[in-house]
């Protein structure tokens, strides 16, 4: 008998049936809706390795921070049932999920991370207190972006200002050390719409471009370069209406916010893979949050199909298109580069694509600056208590692109990208510029 | 001293040192004597249910009477080592309508508050229970630490003049003129706190009364003056899952059988148990099917069980008793009451009385009992205070927590110190000297351990079950050399690694049966870390045969440091 | 579509390196895919051989002498005593000079954070002159806030195992303040990055110099645990050296090892100069085969399945802690391709009752013929092109008889030299 069919004395108004696990489909994310999972069990993964802790670019630079295995499954282990307080140093972990990578025994690290950092944030931060509002408006940054690009000029004037930038340390705990990212003229969506949307038309070769908030407010030639060389293969292209990806919000442990986006996401691009299309990214973290984290943390319908089809966007062609071939064929003149594997593109097996990629094609060279972590992890390094951390780990990186014979940098992330941009002075491309050089403007 | 009366009490579990504990109190001079260390016995090895009497209140109406009242006083005198976490009898559809009404009824009548739920509402207390437990009846038990609450009791006892001796085991009853005056013991090593290594030594020590509270051994005390102590040992088999599945004691309402209970612990879950009689405590079998039992058995309360990951098995003996003549067959129904065998006019042997029988949530209640009867014996009119007077570290440990943030602790391992700890945390972790985390497991930090060390000596089980440390998933892989190199250079460096040689043993004992899925990864890669790594199976020096040392490399020019890849005298790489 | 190679190589651990490295070498185009983080740091970075034999015999002074009386289906005895040369070799030419020990056929004895020695074929440069049968005195050095090394207390059990020198142990605070928990890749850190401490002029390894300075009572040589930097161990090591006035060896620790974090970064390194094509992160999940060939296996990319196509197949997935063989209640298995596992019916066969006993549990594992091709029940390869390599090959108790390094070497090696051969 299941519980739809229990009898009128289980009436229990308060807790909707979809909150009652499901005999053997038990999955404890299903189990304990919203702000009450209970990971404990992830935790008999764990054989204590401490492999995760060797990868944690935070516990290298800082020693306060525990680290991922006593973040994850120790204290989920630890932590009982009615115990409301997460360790505080929750919030120095910067959602970088190297650990996830590193475990050689499939704890869900990353997932038991974002949920104490989301129960932590949920039950323990002052909601009053600006802490909590700075990474509320860090991690929405596609609400203030979308402000700032009805007026571009004056959001690009008033941020440089180094005055705004000092208040805002001062005021708001967002560091002054850095430059705010520069809004373009005309976001991707407008010249998308300008353009009159696909110009290439197919039946089986279809994709839906997740394109984020930075390539649509800040790098639109990222994507734009996406949409010329995927119609360069023939793809037909949709861009449908989208939130953000997740991942600031996670990382901040702003779950319901997270969730809000999803469900526009989930909903819009379901849709579309209904109909045959696949989904692509251009930035690593956005297919990261589409591909892991949508099924870890949320259950709209339709989750685990747009989860399943997702694909940044090199791996879609590398996979779908004799890619190398191409790339052996083409030839450009450019700068050599030094190549920067974002954490997230390490956990869908992504760091070495470009450099591999990319060490065929003739007029450039690529050379990997190492597996370090570039220490910005999105909204981490703009907090002015987080600067100097993120700097340390940054070190690293830095040191191996001053080694590098390259002097233009590469990477997928886009706020990676403007970690190597700050502590180097390079200009910084992404992988989808290059092949556009190689294969369409050719 | 001639004044005060001498009592000399046999066991170490909970029966005996809450009898040391009520005697010293009383006033009397204690001594107990243990021949393992504290809980060593049938303690050690329960499930660590704090009983509300549910389990009882159809079949045993005067035990299960008995023990909502010890839990009421329990959770006031030893907070610290009870969990209140609640219980349930849930029934299952194959459960008959009629026994979950008898035992509602039953509860009603030996006072035991109880609330039928829906199996709605009990899955919503308790989300992994399967969905077609029908409903459930709430009852008020609960969890409760046997180790703590045992080395409590002894403490206690300590506080109030009495000598606790454990690792001294009992070889002789000394009788005079037909009565019990004292006991002959083996110090394994010396009196006092246990030190591996050091010379046993025999101690004759006389008394003015002897109580015999070895449980499931009385018999063999029995024995050495010639009595004849029908003890039935019943063993049943527990197994430790890693983590909690679930947070409230699940009981499976039926009649009696065996697999129907899952106990939260600390950290873990314990799935309980089997009843079957054997012949002797200390040797029987250990068997698969028993573990497998359990696991299948209770995935029919909380399927996912059968997925989830076992850390160990232990099995416990029962001190079942009953009178001779009763005939009971099956163990299963013989009494949990327990009984005092004064064996002068049992036996016409006076100066002795064993107790048998009983159970661990009562275990005041019988201490109080044999208490009063040896201090009538003795002609003392103190009176009971053991269930007025707290035990030391119980205070309400939610009290504690703001204080924990001096120490510079993580917040889970505060809580769990503080926890273990109870009012003593502060003087226990209030150190200037670094702190670092020895078992991240359970979070146990060095301080801790120092302060068990200081009263366990170089028996690191009994560290461990002060301090539970090395009782997590790892069980002792990563922790139980960092454990014994705790006890150096206070004790020497061959204690510290017999120490450990033994502790390491103990935590195989009960990992061996649960070596399947991630334990075995486990198993492996703490065998690899112990073997491979720090070579403890062939270390040189537990060898009889010497090591040439300068028949192997001594690095060649290369340690010196001059750098240079020379060709050694016997030819170089092989095959160049 | 699939995506091709020569040879794939299912694992990333040090047999997963090898053949790859091997199979490249023939001139073979060559993927490696590996899932998690090699065990490669788990370990204590010592490349062992054969430091007992499977009776308990040792420690063994030459590992050759006694290879040729392994057991019938012992990894060794498979390959032969060519193939563990080889390997070896291939080992060497990798490591080049942040390795030492070839120079002799003999096993070194390296001290153990456990205060015991250990027989080894290869050693980390750092750990060189910390060897047990180098005359001169030695003192252990160990940091208060890192639990697992006991310096005064290891030193007292070398003594007792009749090393041939005086050995004295000490425990410092390390000279940077830190919380009670700092990592060993904390310490590592800080030693690499040797900053100047409070407001000094001094840096890190300047200072916990001087600090060992005041503990040194003449001895030649100084041990660390195993946390003397992680990108620059070698400067590390030198500056001490110099500050301290004495050489400077580090005794391994594990896990985490840091000793085994540098040899995983210098095979990766040496995988890219080979030209082998690196995937990390994601589960080989299935296999389609025609016959007794395996033609593609599939690839879980972060949700998608994606099938990997070759000519011949290595499997090096590791053992029950890399979980190339995994287990239930039930029985153990070869997960990724379902090869035979020989096994005890019976659960409670698959271990001793001593903790140290001669766990069969230990040696679980695919059997190989001589080519390495796991063979089923019958003896039969399980598929024409499939070969294994590593832990997740039986019949060897690698913790026991100390070989685990060895036989990835010999058996990487063979198995990607006969891959590399059969696909081109």
């Amino acid at each position: 008998m299941s519980d739809a069919e229990s009898p009128p004395d289980d009436d229990v108004p308060s807790v909707p049936d979809d909150e009652i696990p499901d005999g053997d489909e038990f999955e404890p994310v299903q189990v304990f809706p919203d702000n009450e999972l209970d990971l404990r069990e992830g935790a008999d993964d764990c054989y204590k390795c401490s492999t995760c802790d060797t990868n944690c670019p935070v516990a290298e630079v800082d020693d306060d921070f525990p680290g991922p295995k006593f973040q994850g499954p120790e204290q989920w282990r630890l932590k009982q049932k009615d115990d409301h307080d997460v360790d505080d140093s929750i919030m120095d972990c910067s959602n970088c999920m190297r650990c996830d990578n590193a475990c050689p025994s499939d704890v869900p690290l990353s997932q038991m991370h974002n949920e104490a950092r989301g129960e932590y944030v949920d039950q323990q931060m002052d909601k009053l207190s600006v802490e909590y509002w700075r990474n509320r408006v860090l991690a929405n940054y596609r609400i203030s972006a979308w402000f700032a690009s009805k007026v571009p000029r004056l959001a690009n004037a008033v941020m440089g200002n180094s005055l705004v930038r000092q208040v805002g340390e001062k005021v708001f705990g967002v560091t002054a050390e850095r430059e705010f990212p520069e809004f373009a003229q005309q976001t991707f969506r407008q010249w998308w719409a300008e353009r009159g949307g696909p110009q290439v038309r197919s039946e089986d070769k279809r994709v839906a471009y997740f394109h984020g908030c930075y390539a649509n407010y800040n790098t639109p030639e990222v994507a734009k370069a996406m949409v010329r060389v995927f119609e360069h293969f023939g793809y037909q292209i949709a861009v449908p209406d989208q939130g953000c990806s997740g991942t600031p919000m996670y990382a901040n442990g702003m779950l319901d916010d997270a969730r809000r986006d999803a469900k526009l996401n989930i909903k819009e691009f379901s849709e579309l893979v209904e109909e045959g299309y696949d989904v692509v990214c251009s930035c690593t973290s956005c297919s990261m949050s589409l591909r892991q984290e949508y099924p870890e943390l949320f259950s709209f319908e339709g989750t685990a199909e747009v989860s399943a089809s997702t694909y940044e966007a090199v791996e879609y062609l590398r996979i779908h298109e004799d890619l190398n071939d191409a790339i052996s064929a083409a030839s450009v003149d450019g700068p050599d580069l030094a190549y920067h594997a974002p954490c997230h593109a390490r956990n869908q097996g992504l760091d070495r694509q470009a450099v591999e990629l990319f060490r065929d094609l003739d007029g450039v060279g690529i050379e990997d600056v190492g597996e370090s972590c570039s220490g910005i992890s999105g909204t981490y390094g703009w907090k002015a208590e987080k600067y100097d951390k993120s700097m340390a780990i940054g070190e690293e990186m830095f040191e191996h692109m001053d080694e590098a014979e390259g002097e233009t940098g590469m990477t997928e992330c886009p706020t990676c990208a403007m970690q190597m941009e700050h502590g180097s002075g390079y200009e910084i491309r992404h992988p989808l510029e290059l092949l556009e050089d190689a294969l369409v403007a050719a | 001293m001639a004044d005060t009366p001498s009592v000399l009490v046999i066991g170490g579990g909970s029966t005996g040192c809450g009898i040391a504990r009520d005697l010293a109190m009383r006033g009397l001079d204690v001594t107990l004597v243990e021949k393992g260390n504290l809980t060593h016995g049938t303690t050690g090895r329960m499930h660590g249910l704090l009983h509300s009497g549910g389990r009882y209140a159809v079949s045993d109406q005067a035990s299960a009477r008995e023990c909502i009242q010890e839990t009421r006083v329990l959770e006031e005198i030893a907070s610290h080592c009870v969990e209140e976490t609640g219980g349930l009898f849930v029934k299952r559809p194959e459960d008959t309508e009629e026994y979950f009404e008898r035992k509602l009824r039953g509860c009603d009548e030996c006072d035991i508050p109880t609330e039928v739920l829906s199996g709605r509402e009990a899955r919503q207390r308790e989300p992994y229970l399967a969905k077609d437990i029908d409903k459930a009846i709430t009852v008020p038990d609960g969890a409760i630490d046997p180790f703590r609450l045992c080395v409590a009791n002894a403490v206690s006892a300590e506080n109030h003049g009495a000598r606790i001796e454990t690792h001294a085991e009992v070889t002789d009853l000394l009788v005079e003129a037909g009565e019990v005056v004292g006991v002959e013991v083996r110090h394994q090593s010396g009196k006092g706190t246990r030190s591996h290594g050091a010379a046993g030594t025999i101690e004759e020590i006389e008394a003015d009364y002897v109580v015999n509270a070895t449980g499931a051994w009385a018999g063999q005390i029995g024995e050495m003056a010639g009595v004849d102590i029908e003890v039935r040992p019943s063993k049943g088999v527990m197994t430790v899952m890693n983590v909690r599945q679930v947070d409230t004691v699940i009981n499976r309402c039926k009649p009696k059988g065996n697999a129907d209970i899952i106990v939260p612990h600390e950290t873990t879950a314990i799935l309980g148990t089997t009843d079957a009689e054997v012949d002797d405590p200390e040797d029987y079998p250990e068997e698969q099917w028993e573990v497998d039992l359990m696991i299948d058995e209770l995935s029919k309360l909380v399927p996912k069980l059968q997925s989830a990951r076992t850390i160990r098995s232990y099995w416990g003996v029962r001190p079942l008793y009953e009178p001779p003549g009763s005939g009971t067959t099956d163990s299963e129904d013989i009494t949990r009451d327990f009984f005092l065998l004064d064996h002068a006019e049992r036996d016409g042997l006076p100066g002795m009385t064993s107790i048998v029988g009983g159970k661990f949530t009562t275990y005041r209640m019988m201490a109080e009992d044999i208490s009063d009867h040896v201090c009538a014996k003795l002609g003392v009119s103190a009176t009971c205070r053991t269930a007025d007077v707290a035990l030391p570290g119980s205070k309400n440990y939610r009290v504690l927590e703001d204080a924990m943030d001096d120490y510079g602790l993580t917040s889970p391992i505060a809580k769990r110190s503080t926890q273990r700890l109870g009012s003593r945390a502060e003087e226990v972790l209030s150190i200037t000297d670094p702190n670092p985390v020895v078992c991240g497991c359970e979070g146990v930090t060095r301080a801790e351990l120092q302060d068990a060390i200081g009263q366990a000596g170089t028996d690191l089980n009994a560290v461990r079950i002060r301090t539970r440390a090395s009782m997590g998933n790892c069980q002792g892989g990563f922790c139980t050399h960092a454990m014994a190199q705790e006890l150096h250079p206070e004790y020497d460096a061959a204690q510290s690694y017999a120490a450990l040689d033994e502790l390491y043993q103990e935590r195989w004992k009960g990992q061996r049966h649960a070596l399947w899925g991630e334990q075995l990864s486990q198993a492996m890669l703490t065998y690899a870390l112990h073997a491979t790594t720090m070579n403890r199976d062939s270390d040189p020096v537990d060898r009889e045969e010497a090591i040439d040392f300068s028949a192997f490399d001594d690095g060649g020019d290369a340690a010196t440091g001059t750098d240079t890849r020379t060709t050694a005298a016997d030819g170089g790489a092989h095959g160049d | 579509m699939a995506i091709e190679q020569d040879v794939l190589v299912v694992g990333g651990g040090l047999a997963g390196i090898t053949a790859a490295i091997s199979a490249a070498e023939s001139g073979a185009h060559v993927r490696l895919v590996s899932y998690k983080q090699p065990t490669l740091r788990h370990a204590s970075g010592l490349i062992d051989v054969l430091g007992y034999t499977p009776d308990g015999e040792g420690p063994i002074v030459d590992p050759f002498d006694a290879v040729e009386d392994l057991p019938e289906g012992h990894p060794y005895e498979r390959v032969g005593p060519a193939a563990i040369e080889a390997g070896l070799d291939l080992f060497d030419d990798i490591a080049g000079d942040t390795y030492e020990g070839n120079h002799t056929d003999r096993n070194a004895l390296v001290p153990t954070h456990g205060g015991a020695v250990k027989p080894t074929a290869r050693y980390p440069d750092s750990t060189a002159a910390g060897l047990a049968s180098d005359g001169r005195d030695a003192l252990l050095v160990g940091f208060e806030r890192l639990v697992g090394f006991d310096a005064p207390l290891a030193a007292k059990h070398l003594a007792a195992a009749g090393a041939p020198f005086d050995a004295r142990g000490v425990t410092v605070e390390f000279p940077v303040e830190l919380s009670a928990d700092p990592k060993v890749t904390r310490f590592a850190h800080l030693l690499d990055q040797d900053k100047p401490i409070g407001g000094g002029t001094r840096g890190v390894r300047r200072a916990l110099a001087e600090l060992v300075n005041g503990r040194l009572d003449g001895e030649a040589r100084v041990g660390f645990p195993a946390v003397l930097g992680d990108d620059h161990p070698r400067e590390v090591r030198t500056d001490l050296a110099e500050h301290i006035g004495a050489d400077v060896f580090e005794v391994p620790m594990g896990p985490p090892s840091l000793p085994g974090i540098r040899l995983e970064d210098r095979l990766y390194e040496a995988l890219d100069e080979a030209g082998v094509s690196i995937e990390t992160g994601n589960p080989v999940v299935g296999f389609e085969a025609d016959g007794d060939r395996v033609e593609s296996v599939v690839v879980d990319r972060t949700g998608n399945d994606v099938p990997y196509a070759a000519e011949e197949y290595v499997l090096a997935t590791g053992g029950l802690v890399g979980k190339g063989i995994d287990s239930d209640r039930e029985g153990v298995e070869e997960p990724v391709f379902d090869c035979h596992v020989a096994q005890p019916s019976d659960r409670y066969d698959w271990f001793e009752d001593e903790a140290f006993g001669d766990h069969r549990f230990a040696r679980f594992g695919v059997d190989p013929d001589r080519e390495l091709r796991p063979m089923d029940a019958g003896g039969t390869p399980e598929f024409s092109n499939l070969r294994a390599a590593g832990s997740v090959l039986g019949n060897y108790d690698f913790a026991a008889e100390k070989s685990g390094s060895g036989v990835s070497l010999a058996t990487g090696f063979h198995a990607g030299r006969l891959a590399g051969e059969g696909a081109t």
